[in-house]
C-alpha cells in the first residue's frame, strides 16, 4: 500500500518537474545563446578583467553571476577542496567550528578564513557580515535557507553530501564556471585525469580483492557501498566494492552483514575513541572476515576519506589506499 | 476580587519579562548588539550593519519564537483541559509525531521537492493524526482516557516510521534531524507571514472559548447537566489545539516539552481558570522558546544549537520535579 502511495507521489512529482522544465526551457536556451554570444565577444574582455554575466545552472535553478567572485563563502568541505584546486581561498567556511577538520594538503593552500559555524546550521549573520559575492551550498543541508542565502549573495547549490565520485567531478566543473575560472578548471581536471590514470596503472589488472570503506563509530559501522563517494572512487581505479547491490549509501550494517559481504580489504574511518569494532574484535565471526583473517584492515583519516569529497582529497585517498595495498 | 488582582499583576509581570527578554534576545548571537541600539533600530533609526542583522535575521526569528511558543503552550493547555490529564500535550497525543513523520518523508525521500512542501506536509501529518484520533475515539464519545491512549498509540506508530526512515537513510537524515529536534535556525520573514495569520485567528478564538474548558473540567456529567454539548465542544477544542500545534510545528519542527510544561508552570502561577490560564501559558511558552533559542545562538557562536535541545534540557527536569510533586500530593 505504502509503495503505491510513493509511486503516485513520485509520478506526480515527475509531472510537476516536467511542467516546470517545459516552462523554463525556452528561457534557458535564450540565456545560453546570450551566454555563448557573450563568450564569443567576451574572450578578450575576460582577460581585461571586465565583468560579464554568466548563468550558472545548479540544483536549485539558475543563478546569474557577474564578474569574478572574490569573497566566496562555502558551506561544505567539498567546495573548499574545489576552490583550493583552483587556487582560490574562501573567506568563510562552515568548518563545524573546528579548523582541524580541514585536511593538510588543503589547509596549506588556503589563507585564513572565518568560520561560519556548522555545516548543518551555518550562521546567516556571520555569512552576511563577510559580505560575500558568491555562496556555495549543499542541496540536502541548505535547501531551506536558499532564499536567505540568495538575499546575501548569488548562491549556487550543489550535491555534495549525496554525490558519488562522478557527481563531485560534475560539481567541480560548475564551481569552476561560477568563479569564472573555466580554463583553469579544465587544466586542473586534465591534471586530475592524468593523476588518476597514473594511480590506476598502479593497480594490477588481475586485482580481485573486494574492498569496503566504512566509518566506524561507537554508534555503528557505516559501510560506504559501490554508490557512495568513497566506494565509487575506489571502484574507478579497479578496486571493487564488497557491497554492490546496496540501494542506499552509507548504510549502517551489523556484524552479520559485514560477514556476509566478506570484504577482502577494509578501510576503517575511525570516529571517536571507542567503536563497535572494538567489541566485534572479540567475536569469532569478526575474526573470520577475509580482511581480518588476512590482516588487511587499515585505519584511515576520516576527514580525508569521507568529509572532503573533492579532487585533491580523491587523489590523496587513492594514494593512501595504494600505499596500504601495494606499499612495503 | 482581590485575588484576581494578584493574578493580573503576575500576568503583567510576565508580560514585562517577555518584552525584556525579547529585547535582550535580539542582541544575542554571533554579533552582540547593545539593547540601546536594538531599541533605536526598532524605532526605525539606521544603526549601520547591525541594523541589517536585526531586521533580516534576528527579528523574524524572535517573532517566530513568540508565535510558536505561545501556540504550542496554548495547544497544550487546551489538551490538558479536554483530556483532563495533566500529562497531555501535543507531543504526547501524537500530533507532533504525525507532523514529524510527514516532514521526515518529504525531507528524506524528496530532497528536490519545493521548499514549502515540508511545512505543508507537517501540517497535513498533524491533521491526519488528529482525524484518526477522532475516528478511533469517537465511538466512546471522545472520553478523555480513550483520547489519550489512542493518541499515544498513534504517536508510537509515527515514531516507528520516523525511526525506520532514520535507520534506512542514515546519510539523508541531517536535515531531518534538525527539524525533528526543533530549531529556529534560518527562519525568515516568509515563515512569519505563514504563521502569523493562523496564530492571530486561532489564539483569540481559543481564549474566547476559555469558559467552555472550565465547564468541561467539571466532568462530563456536570457539563452535560449545565447544557453543554460535551462531544461537540470537545471536538471544536481538539481542532483548535491541533491547528495551533500543527501550524507551529510545521514551521519550527517538533520543539518538545513546551506544550507540556508551559501550562503547568502557568497553573502554578494563576490557577485553573482557563480565562487566565490560557494567556499565561502563552506567555510562559513564549519565554521558554525565547530563552532556548537565545541560548542556542549565544552559547558558542557561530555554532548554532537547535532550540529543541534546550527546551528538552529545561523541560525534562521540570517534568520530573512535577511528577515527584504529584506523587507526594497523592
Amino acid at each position: 500500500m505504502k509503495k503505491i502511495y510513493f509511486m503516485l507521489l513520485l509520478s506526480l512529482l515527475f509531472v510537476l518537474a516536467a511542467c516546470g522544465a517545459e516552462e523554463t526551457n525556452p528561457e534557458s536556451d535564450e540565456e545560453q545563446q546570450e551566454q555563448t554570444e557573450a563568450d564569443a565577444e567576451g574572450e578578450t574582455e575576460e582577460q581585461e578583467g571586465q565583468s560579464q554575466e554568466r548563468v550558472i545552472s545548479h540544483e536549485m535553478g539558475e543563478t546569474p553571476i557577474t564578474g569574478t567572485p572574490e569573497n566566496i563563502v562555502v558551506l561544505e568541505f567539498s567546495y573548499v577542496d574545489a576552490l583550493a584546486a583552483l587556487d582560490i581561498s574562501p573567506v568563510g567556511i562552515a568548518d563545524d567550528n573546528d579548523s582541524e577538520r580541514i585536511i593538510e594538503p588543503i589547509s596549506e593552500k588556503i589563507d585564513d578564513y572565518t568560520s561560519v559555524g556548522t555545516r548543518k546550521q551555518p550562521s546567516l549573520e556571520v555569512i552576511s557580515s563577510l559580505q560575500p559575492d558568491l555562496i556555495i551550498a549543499d542541496l540536502q543541508r541548505h535547501k531551506e535557507i536558499y532564499d536567505q542565502l540568495n538575499d546575501i549573495a548569488p548562491t549556487i547549490v550543489l550535491a555534495s553530501l549525496s554525490a558519488d565520485y562522478q557527481g563531485i567531478l560534475d560539481g567541480f566543473e560548475v564551481i569552476a564556471e561560477a568563479v569564472g575560472k573555466e580554463e583553469k578548471g579544465a587544466e586542473v581536471m586534465q591534471a586530475h585525469d592524468e593523476k588518476m590514470e597514473e594511480l590506476r596503472a598502479q593497480v594490477p589488472e588481475d586485482e580481485e580483492r573486494t574492498v569496503l570503506p566504512a566509518v566506524v563509530a561507537s554508534s555503528g559501522f557505516f559501510a560506504h557501498d559501490d554508490n557512495s563517494y568513497t566506494g565509487s572512487l575506489l571502484a574507478s581505479i579497479g578496486l571493487d566494492n564488497a557491497i554492490k547491490s546496496g540501494d542506499e549509501r552509507y548504510n549502517k550494517i551489523n556484524l552479520e552483514q559485514v560477514v556476509e559481504f566478506n570484504p577482502d580489504v577494509m578501510f576503517h574511518m575511525v570516529a571517536g575513541d571507542e567503536t563497535v569494532v572494538d567489541e566485534w574484535e572479540e567475536n569469532d565471526l569478526y575474526q573470520g572476515i577475509s580482511a581480518v583473517e588476512s590482516d588487511q584492515v587499515y585505519e584511515v583519516n576520516r576527514n580525508m576519506w569521507s568529509r572532503f569529497r573533492g579532487l585533491i582529497s580523491s587523489e590523496q585517498i587513492l594514494e593512501d589506499a595504494i600505499e596500504h595495498l601495494y606499499g612495503e | 476580587m482581590k485575588k484576581l488582582q494578584k493574578e493580573k499583576s503576575i500576568m503583567l509581570l510576565l508580560c514585562t519579562i517577555v518584552v525584556l527578554v525579547t529585547i535582550i534576545g535580539i542582541g544575542v548571537g554571533a554579533v552582540f548588539i547593545h539593547p540601546k541600539d536594538i531599541l533605536l533600530s526598532l524605532a526605525g533609526v539606521d544603526i549601520g550593519p547591525n541594523g541589517f542583522i536585526i531586521q533580516q535575521y534576528r527579528l523574524p526569528r524572535i517573532i517566530i519564537a513568540l508565535l510558536a511558543g505561545s501556540s504550542l503552550a496554548i495547544s497544550g493547555a487546551i489538551l490538558q483541559g479536554i483530556i483532563r490529564n495533566p500529562l497531555a500535550s501535543p507531543d504526547v497525543i501524537g500530533i507532533t509525531k504525525g507532523a514529524g513523520l510527514a516532514a521526515a518523508i518529504v525531507i528524506i525521500l524528496f530532497p528536490h521537492a519545493f521548499i514549502l512542501a515540508r511545512p505543508i506536509a507537517a501540517f497535513v501529518g498533524a491533521s491526519i493524526v488528529a482525524i484518526l484520533l477522532y475516528l478511533f475515539a469517537y465511538k466512546t464519545g471522545l472520553r478523555p482516557t480513550t483520547l489519550a491512549l489512542v493518541g499515544i498509540a498513534l504517536g508510537a506508530i509515527c515514531h516507528a516510521g520516523i525511526q525506520f526512515l532514520l535507520v534506512k537513510f542514515p546519510v539523508d537524515v541531517n536535515a531531518a534531524l534538525i527539524w525533528l529536534t526543533g530549531s529556529l535556525w534560518g527562519k525568515g520573514w516568509e515563515d512569519v507571514w505563514l504563521l502569523l495569520p493562523l496564530v492571530l485567528i486561532l489564539i483569540p478564538l481559543t481564549v474566547a472559548l476559555a469558559l467552555k474548558l472550565d465547564i468541561l473540567n467539571l466532568g462530563d456529567d456536570v457539563a452535560e447537566g449545565l447544557g453543554e454539548p460535551v462531544g461537540i465542544t470537545r471536538m471544536v477544542l481538539l481542532f483548535l489545539a491541533v491547528a495551533l500545534a500543527g501550524s507551529s510545528v510545521a514551521i519550527v519542527g517538533s520543539l518538545g516539552f513546551i506544550g507540556l510544561i508551559a501550562p503547568h508552570m502557568a497553573r502554578q502561577l494563576v490557577g485553573n481558570k482557563h480565562r487566565l490560564l490560557l494567556p499565561t501559558s502563552a506567555l510562559v511558552g513564549m519565554l521558554i522558546v525565547l530563552v532556548a533559542d537565545g541560548l542556542g545562538r549565544g552559547v558558542m557562536p557561530p555554532v548554532e544549537i537547535p532550540a529543541g535541545i534546550f527546551t528538552a534540557v529545561i523541560g525534562a527536569p521540570y517534568f520530573l520535579f512535577l511528577l515527584k510533586r504529584l506523587q507526594t500530593k497523592s
